[in-house]
């Protein structure tokens, strides 16, 4: 941290808030609220003087709640800039100033109680999101008694109680008494994967190491204290992780297998006694133990969805970042020129971070170096001589790559080629049909329609497949050797977003008995949130084929991740079945219904033609 | 426009089912009878208006 606030070339800007990015790949422009700290950080000494005046107490953040700190006060020991801070929600006065004691001893004249937040506006060429977590509030789970009993602490409590910079300069006391405990149980998992709506289905990657740390470090501090870890599995992979567990054994730490169902307090001794069913042994077991500590979890932050909202990212539903490709491009999001670095991405530990945000910094400076960017040639571009400015366009991108058009100036929307990503949605819901996607172009899928449905239509199960998910999906199915009718016919799309309503319509006219359409599970799509479209579009045709008087059951949707080689192979023969359920006659009469209803269409559309040709001649 | 309960038809089974339905927040539906993902939100019934 010191090495980055020192770098000639690196801007450091701490306490500011990003409250807006718009632009795309190499050309972002970033706008940053520096919020007001009321302290000249350039001046200040953090010399404390300040702090020793202020009158303010206030429970401290950082330590956990464990100590106070004044109102101007430095957030963290090692925080950089070495520079107070001073927080106007404590402060006693600033307008009227009513106290005022710390501008009168600061020395440097560095603090301003006029101070105001600054916007700045920056421009750069790739992000780096590397926004963090947060850790799990145990609350919830009453049966341990966070909120009852003061000798359950968190991980993090603990962290700050055995650290030599800590409330207690590193003296590991229990919080009711103030001495030194001889028992202390660690619970595992409190928060991570719980599958009974309390916390998260998640494993949170981090708590059994730090639990196996935690006891060694007590071992280490405490020679002959009694530790117990109550855990479910110790996860323990990694480089060196195994033989830590061991030492930690060695050293008589006492593992067992069991999450406890109870803690309670003797109000007497405030001891704790826990209730834990030993899973290795099969019997229930009461242990008596001076301290608790909860394992918490990690979770997303909480104002994650701002800042999915501000990069055009999309959330897994665990609530974190989604990754482009979590093989081949894991630190990249799926907006171009954003790189992951972190636990914004899921729970992982500080090797794991560092690794991937050495690979992030890597992946950005290969984009600065060139100067340049590849953009794979199945961009959208506009017909403006077709666009009716109705902005629909601009609306369904997910990556914000569509300038919206000015109806009034007649201005058509502007693709901006090297932040689309191909996804095809706005092509497909353009009402106009001014959007063509190269490489996946009406004609040429058109054309795949009609060759799947040449010979003998009535036989052929008609497949949108998008390029991610369900075909790989099918692949799947292939390489697993799973049996599928032969009947069924694939047409790739890059994405589910990209099936116009026409070519399910022209499907069915060529006398198509059943077609599905088929994409990525919500969570999964590659395009952000495009696949939603999908499912609106659905809903739209199922209502179109209901008044028309046809079955809707036979335009289908599937969802069909790359790993569910199974899902596909059942879904095409379930699928498959329903295609022999349709009779010849409600194919032939779904060809007449949809032949008449586009004869009606191009009437429609040749008078209205005609109109806005006359009012031009008028 | 804000969440509304809806029903919903799986096109698979044939099973109908009330949820939640969010224009502005459309989410995965599955079928809590077979899984399947054809499940399609059937039209609003619009109130009879009163003469």
């Amino acid at each position: 941290m010191m090495d980055v606030g020192r770098h000639p070339r690196i801007e450091l800007m701490t306490f500011s808030e990003v409250e807006s990015v718009t632009g795309y790949v190499g050309n972002f422009q970033v706008t940053v609220r520096k919020k007001a700290r009321y302290v000249d950080a350039s001046e200040c000494t953090a010399c404390a003087e300040c702090s020793k005046v202020c009158p303010v107490a206030v429970p401290d953040e950082y330590q956990q709640g464990f100590s106070s700190r004044k109102a101007i006060y430095l957030p963290f020991p090692q925080a950089v800039p070495s520079a107070y801070i001073l927080n106007m929600e404590n402060c006693l006065g600033n307008n009227p100033i009513a106290c005022g004691k710390c501008a009168e001893v600061c020395e440097k004249k560095c603090i301003n109680y006029d101070d105001q937040d600054e916007l700045v506006k920056i421009e750069v060429g790739v992000i780096i999101t590397a926004t963090g977590m947060q850790v799990y509030d145990p609350t919830e789970y009453d049966e341990y008694g966070y909120t009852r009993y003061e000798n359950v602490i968190t991980s993090m409590e603990f962290e700050r109680l055995i650290c030599a910079g800590g409330p207690t300069e590193g003296h590991f006391i229990r919080p009711s008494d103030r001495r030194a405990p001889q028992t202390i149980g660690f619970i595992q998992c409190v928060g991570s994967r719980s599958r009974d709506g309390r916390g998260n289905p998640y494993c949170s990657n981090i708590c059994c190491m730090n639990t196996v740390k935690d006891t060694l470090l007590l071992c280490d501090h405490y020679p002959g204290i009694e530790a117990k870890v109550f855990y479910m599995d110790i996860r323990a992979f990694g480089k060196g992780f195994e033989d830590l567990y061991m030492r930690s054994k060695e050293e008589g730490v006492r593992y067992i297998r069991g999450i406890p169902g109870e803690v309670i307090e003797n109000p007497d001794t405030r001891n704790l006694t826990l209730t834990v069913e030993n899973t290795t042994t099969g019997r229930l077991e009461k242990h008596e133990l001076e301290m608790i500590v909860l394992s918490q979890g990690v979770i997303p932050r909480q104002d994650g969805d701002s800042i999915r909202k501000l990069l055009t990212l999309s959330t897994t539903s665990d609530g974190f970042i989604m990754e482009s490709h979590p093989k081949l491009k894991p630190v990249d999001a799926p907006t171009r020129g954003i790189y992951l670095a972190g636990c914004v991405e899921s729970p992982k530990d500080v090797k794991d971070s560092v690794t991937q945000a050495s690979a992030a910094a890597a992946r950005a400076s290969i984009l600065l170096n060139a100067g340049k960017t590849k953009v794979e040639a199945i961009t959208s571009q506009i017909d403006t001589d077709k666009c009716n400015y109705c902005g629909i366009c601009a609306k369904v991108c997910p990556y914000n790559a569509i300038l919206a058009p000015d109806r009034k100036a007649e201005k058509a929307p502007i693709i901006i080629q090297a932040a689309c990503a191909g996804c095809g949605a706005c092509a497909a819901e353009c009402p106009q049909d001014a959007i063509t996607m190269r490489h996946f172009t009406d004609e040429q899928m058109m054309a795949q329609i009609e060759a799947i449905l040449e010979v003998e239509p009535h036989k052929h199960l008609l497949t949108f497949a998008c390029n991610w998910c369900s075909y790989a999906g099918g692949d799947d199915a292939g390489t697993a050797r799973l049996q599928y009718p032969t009947t069924c016919r694939l047409i790739r799309t890059m994405c589910s977003g990209r099936v116009d309503e026409k070519f399910v319509w022209h499907a069915f006219r060529l006398g198509a008995p059943i077609v599905l359409v088929s994409g990525c599970h919500f969570s999964d799509c590659h395009y952000i949130s495009a696949v939603r479209w999908t499912q609106k579009r659905m809903d739209r045709m199922w209502n179109k084929l209901d008044k028309l008087g046809i079955r809707p059951e036979r335009l289908r949707l599937e969802w069909i991740s790359a790993a569910e080689g199974q899902k596909f192979a059942k879904v095409m023969r379930e699928i498959e079945d329903a295609v022999k359920a349709v009779t010849t006659e409600e194919i032939e009469f779904t060809m007449k219904v949809l032949a008449e209803e586009e004869a009606k269409n191009k009437a429609k559309k040749e008078k209205r033609k005609a109109k806005a040709a006359a009012e031009v001649t008028a | 426009m804000a969440p509304r309960e809806t029903r919903f038809k799986c096109l698979h089974c044939g099973h109908e089912y009330t949820g939640t339905y969010d224009p502005d927040n459309v989410t995965e539906r599955t079928c809590p009878k077979c899984r399947s993902n054809s499940v399609r939100r059937l039209p609003d019934v619009k109130p009879t208006e009163k003469k």
